[in-house]
C-alpha cells in the first residue's frame, strides 16, 4: 500500500513534537569543572596567525588543482607516442657520444 | 540571558584565551552552555549528554586558533556542537552500540493509530508519547550516522538545508540529497513495520 502525503505530514508533526520535547533539565555543575580540567591539561594554545598556518591552508586549497594537473599530465603522457620519442633520443645521444669520443681521442677522420 | 554592555565580547575573550589566559575560557562556557546543552540534548541519548557536552567544549577550546572572528561565536560553537553529535553517532554505529530492538505490538498499534488518524486530533497522548519516541528511536537507529543527523536537523528540527549544511560543514547539495534519501528510508522503515503488523493481524 502506498504511503499517503497526509499520513507523512501527520507522522512528521508527531515526530517533531516528540523530538522537541527531548530537551530536559540542566545538567549538574560537575561537567563544567571537568571541561576546565581537560582544558588546563591541554595547556595554552598557540595562535593560528603566522606564516606556516597560512601556508598550510594555501597548500590544502591548491591540492585539488595539483591532483587534477597530475591526472591531466598522466593522460597526456599515456596518449603520447613515447616509443618513437625514445628512439629519437637514443639516436641523438648515440651520435653525440660517438662524435665527442672521436673528437677527443682522434680515433676517426 | 541579558548581556552586560560593559563585559568583554566573545571575540575579546577568545583573544585573551589565545594570549595564554586559559581560565578565561570558563567565561565562554558560562555564556554558551545553555546553547550547547540544547543542541546536544536533542541529538544524543540522555545518558551520553554530559560526555558529549564536555567533548564539544574541549573541541571548541582546541579549535579556538581557527576562529577567525568573522562570524558570530555562538554560531561557530553551534557548528562544533552539531559535529560532536555527528562524531558521537559515527563512533556508536562503528562500535555497533545502537540497540536494534524490534518494534513491539504496542509500537505497531501506535503507528497504525497515528497513520489512520485515530489519535491525531489532539496530538500524541501522554501514554503514547513513549511509544512514539521509541518508534522514532528505532527508525533512526536503522539509518546511518549521516542520514540520522540530516534527518534530525532538517526533518525534525525544521532547519533549512543551508543552515544544516553550515552546521555540519557539508555542501548544500550533499545535505539536499541526504535529506531526500533519509526521508525515503524512514518512510520505508515505517511502511515495513506497518505491513508486518497488518500481516500479523
Amino acid at each position: 500500500m502506498r504511503f499517503q502525503i497526509s499520513e507523512n505530514e501527520r507522522l512528521k508533526r508527531t515526530f517533531q513534537e516528540i523530538y522537541s520535547a527531548k530537551v530536559r533539565d540542566d545538567l549538574g555543575d560537575g561537567w563544567q569543572s571537568d571541561v576546565m580540567r581537560r582544558v588546563r591539561q591541554a595547556g595554552p594554545l598557540k595562535s593560528a596567525a603566522g606564516f606556516w598556518p597560512a601556508f598550510e591552508s594555501l597548500v590544502w586549497r591548491l591540492a585539488p588543482v595539483c591532483c587534477l594537473l597530475v591526472l591531466l599530465l598522466g593522460l597526456l603522457f599515456m596518449r603520447m607516442d613515447l616509443d618513437r620519442g625514445y628512439d629519437y633520443l637514443g639516436t641523438v645521444t648515440a651520435d653525440m657520444e660517438r662524435s665527442t669520443l672521436s673528437e677527443l681521442y682522434g680515433l676517426e677522420g | 540571558m541579558q548581556k552586560d554592555p560593559l563585559s568583554p565580547g566573545d571575540t575579546e575573550i577568545v583573544r585573551k584565551v589565545l594570549d595564554g589566559d586559559v581560565n578565561a575560557f570558563e567565561v565562554l562556557i558560562n555564556r554558551h552552555k545553555v546553547l550547547v546543552l540544547k543542541i546536544v540534548m536533542k541529538h544524543v541519548p540522555h545518558k551520553d549528554v554530559e560526555e558529549a557536552v564536555q567533548d564539544a567544549f574541549v573541541k571548541a577550546y582546541l579549535s579556538l586558533p581557527t576562529f577567525a572572528g568573522k562570524s558570530d561565536f555562538s554560531r561557530w560553537l553551534s557548528s562544533i556542537a552539531v559535529r560532536t553529535c555527528y562524531d558521537f553517532w559515527r563512533k556508536a554505529y562503528r562500535s555497533r552500540e545502537i540497540p536494534m530492538s524490534a518494534l513491539t505490538d504496542q509500537h505497531q498499534e501506535w503507528l497504525e493509530e497515528v497513520l489512520s488518524g485515530e489519535s491525531w486530533e489532539s496530538g500524541p497522548e501522554h501514554s503514547t508519547r513513549s511509544e512514539a519516541a521509541e518508534v522514532l528511536e528505532h527508525a533512526l537507529g536503522m539509518l546511518s550516522a549521516e542520514d540520522r543527523m540530516v534527518l534530525d536537523l532538517v526533518y525534525l528540527e525544521g532547519r533549512s538545508v543551508k543552515e544544516a549544511a553550515d552546521l555540519l560543514g557539508w555542501s548544500t547539495a550533499n545535505v539536499k540529497v541526504r535529506s531526500f534519501r533519509s526521508r525515503r528510508k524512514l518512510r520505508k522503515i515505517l511502511k515495513d513495520a506497518r505491513q508486518k503488523e497488518r500481516r500479523a493481524s
